[in-house]
């Protein structure tokens, strides 16, 4: 609701400046949002030091929220500086598309931090670490091994054939942005396929492998989501620092010149 | 920094265990502590117990028992003689343990703003000591109590896991049987003189007091609760045991000292959890009041003592006191209703009952992580690491429910078991705090506690340092909930999207409105 407020504030005053007098980015109000956007950026560029310096925010997650709002604020209070007008030159341009970049991909981020938890929560029974999602990858391989270990000839073929090898290594995939279960089915078919076929003992091992063919899927999927959540900022925090050297550029040429 | 010699200790603790040795059947024969058992039956109650009892020597000054720490034992004199020395802050206590590990953040109040970090569940009895009411020229300032052979200390804080009261240490050189907890036990359903002299020196050490303790009893005067004492009946239970039945006539009014005990309602074929009582928590006013039968099930969690007063002695309290009467219908009541709730929405009974089979409900301070917000950062362990000298006191990995996770960190229980049993004094827990700490310096890597703790969330870490053998010196490591820092713990507070939490499992209405 503040943030929300402010930025109805920011407009309001750009509109009413707008009506009174000819806007320009290098004067008066125009002049005043690009020091707001640039001093919100560098307070955004702080947002790494948050574990050592919570203490005048209270927790980190106060922190998150004003890294998140101010953002948002500091692209407006760009747009606003610009008077809502297209650059002209290399660095105007460079320094608006960074600044939409950034905050743009600042909200996926968010979005996925929503999101990402929720189906992960809510749609898969194993939770691990990430780091140690391979290592338990080969535990679930140990453990399958183990359970075919003297069973028929039949059975111990078709572990080898169909369900080892997509054991043995964990298999990240996009698909599973868009649906945590995608491909279960089809994964889990030819276990009931198999148990038709063997007695009522080895049906037993075929139904612990197909737990275990479960579990794997869930880790798998956890490799991907979580590496989702981890490597987003790749795409965020680069062109951020980019943004930050051109920022610096940008006021040193207004300065001198 | 500490000067404590880690070796130093390592060498006094193992000459402790060298005179620690199990006790003969035929000394064990010849002690009046089991002159109570009929004679034939005695050589086999004996032989039960004995690997519970052990015989132990200690040099005159030794220490038996630290005042404020816990302990799973009764001791029995065999020999010489043991002093009780009640100070309230014991001078005996730096010189043991260093000294260091008591910082003045520790102390109650003095982080006033972590509260809701920690999740410090309303008052109560737990983390109370109890000082057994000893002769009146003893105490702090006035004097120290001497026992000799034949007498036993140490039983009612092992049964009803209360902090030990006073610190006891050997006048004379001294000889002592060391009775663990399921020896005790044993030695009470056998031997009926044992369970009578445990049971008196009870009601008259320690009942008063405890009823005092119990708003009820608060504002009675004394010869009321004199009166109320006498009457009492002392009643011990099994884990699992049945205590009182729902529909059954109700003929008292029970006070939990120790244990946990379920309180359920049937609902069709099952029993929905409604809520469980902790030592210094009754139940049965409300069917007393109304005449009525139980309106609900109560059944041990674990060992149980309980104080039964009767009919005749409530209405004996009513009577006399109508403003508790007045109480006592509120409180009433506001149970008829949560059970009203439960029946009507057993869905809210369902993180009671995990609570109970988890064994979350010893928790002071359970950290919890909601997962369906959590992006899996490790903000939370960063930040734990970053108190601790960069070693995190918890893991991100543990028990899941629903969409909770309990990571491996420790609860903060309300009767900390990791306690019993440090030979150094290293692991302990202030008087009125909810942190149970460990002072490394002082820790000589027994590993009694991270063996103790039922959930593992006691770690042993090697250090650096080299022990005189050549081996790296291994520590206990858990979590403190951040003593040192003023906001609290840095797990709740690094969280950036608020999925770390800390309750209190004591606060039922809290654990259900925060899980739910």
């Amino acid at each position: 609701m503040i943030a929300a407020g402010a930025a109805l504030v920011m407009v309001l005053v750009y509109a009413i400046s707008v009506w009174l007098a000819p806007w320009s980015p290098k004067r008066g109000l125009g002049l005043v949002f690009g020091i707001l956007a640039s001093l919100i950026f560098v307070f955004e560029m702080a947002y790494p030091y948050r574990r050592s310096r919570a203490r005048p925010f209270g927790t980190a997650r106060r922190w998150l929220q004003l890294h998140v709002y101010l953002g948002a604020l500091a692209f407006l209070a760009v747009l606003i500086h610009t008077g809502f007008h297209w650059p002209g030159g290399f660095m105007g341009w460079a320094l608006l598309l960074l600044s939409a970049w950034t905050t743009l991909t600042g909200l996926v981020g968010v979005w996925l931090q929503k999101w990402l938890p929720v189906v992960m929560s809510e749609g898969l029974r194993v939770e691990a670490l990430y780091e140690r999602i391979p290592a338990l990858v080969e535990h679930l391989v140990k453990e399958a091994d183990a359970l075919v270990a003297n069973a028929s000839e039949v059975l111990e073929r078709f572990y080898l054939a169909e369900v080892r090898t997509r054991l043995a290594v964990v298999e990240p995939s996009w698909s599973y942005l868009l649906d945590v279960r995608a491909g279960r089915e089809r994964a889990l078919e030819p276990f009931r396929r198999m148990s038709s076929f063997v007695d009522p003992a080895e049906k037993e091992i075929v139904n612990d492998l197909m737990t275990i063919r479960m579990e794997k899927m869930d880790l798998d999927v956890h490799y991907s989501l979580q590496g989702v959540l981890r490597s987003w900022l790749v795409v965020h925090v680069p062109p951020a620092a980019v943004l930050m050297a051109l920022l610096v550029v940008h006021i040193l040429a207004w300065a001198l010149y | 920094m500490s000067n404590v010699d880690r070796t130093q200790l390592q060498q006094r603790y193992e000459r402790r265990m060298q005179l620690m040795v199990p006790a003969e059947p035929d000394l064990l024969a010849q002690q009046s502590l089991f002159a109570g058992i009929p004679e034939k039956a005695r050589p086999k109650v004996i032989e039960k117990v004995r690997r519970y009892i052990h015989l132990v020597r200690y040099e005159v000054g030794d220490l038996v028992l630290r005042e404020g720490e816990y302990s799973d034992s009764a001791y029995f004199i065999v020999d010489g003689a043991a002093e009780i020395v009640l100070t309230g802050e014991s001078e005996l206590r730096p010189s043991v343990r260093g000294g260091a590990h008591v910082p003045a953040a520790q102390r109650p109040n003095a982080r006033p703003d972590v509260a809701p970090y920690i999740g410090r569940g309303s008052a109560g009895l737990s983390g109370t000591v109890i000082l057994s009411a000893l002769p009146a020229n003893v105490g702090p300032g006035r004097g120290n109590l001497t026992l000799g052979p034949g007498e036993v200390f140490g039983e009612i804080g092992a049964l009803s896991r209360y902090a030990v009261s006073a610190t006891v240490k050997a006048a004379t050189p001294l000889t002592v049987l060391q009775i663990r907890l399921p020896g005790l036990r044993m030695l009470l359903a056998s031997s009926k003189d044992f369970k009578k002299s445990v049971e008196e020196r009870y009601r008259e050490r320690i009942l008063a007091r405890q009823l005092r303790m119990v708003p009820l009893f608060s504002r009675m005067d004394d010869s009321f609760v004199e009166d109320v004492k006498r009457r009492a009946e002392l009643l011990s239970f099994e884990p699992g045991q049945v205590i009182v039945e729902e529909g059954s006539p109700a003929d008292a009014l029970l006070l939990v000292i120790g244990g946990y005990v379920k309180v359920s309602v049937h609902a069709g074929a099952t029993d929905l959890a409604l809520t469980y009582l902790r030592k210094g928590d009754h139940a049965g006013e409300s069917a007393l009041l109304l005449e009525d039968t139980w309106p609900v099930t109560l059944q041990a969690l674990e060992h149980v003592e309980i104080v039964k007063l009767s009919r005749e002695i409530f209405r004996a309290v009513t009577a006399a006191y109508p403003d508790v009467e007045d109480e006592l219908w509120e409180e009433s009541v506001k149970r008829l209703k949560a059970r009203g709730a439960i029946k009507r929405q057993p869905n809210s009974s369902e993180y009671v009952q995990m609570a109970m089979e988890t064994g979350l409900i010893h928790g002071e301070s359970v950290l919890l992580i909601d997962l369906s917000t959590c992006t899996r950062c490790d903000e939370c362990v960063r930040g734990c690491a970053d108190a601790h000298g960069g070693e995190p006191r918890f893991m991100r990995e543990g028990a899941r429910y629903r969409r909770w996770l309990v990571p491996t960190a420790c609860y903060q229980c309300t009767d900390p078991v990791c306690m019993i049993d440090c030979p150094t004094g290293a692991i302990t827990r202030q008087v009125g705090t909810l942190e149970v700490t460990i002072d490394q310096p002082t820790c000589i890597g027994c590993g009694n506690c991270a063996n103790r703790c039922p959930w593992g969330n006691i770690t042993m870490v090697e250090k650096d340092e080299k022990r005189p053998d050549g081996k790296n010196v291994e520590v206990a490591t858990k979590c403190d909930l951040c003593l040192t820092r003023p906001e609290g713990p840095a797990c709740v507070q690094m969280c950036p999207h608020g999925s770390a939490v800390r309750i209190s499992f004591k606060d039922l209405d809290r654990v259900t409105s925060t899980l739910t």
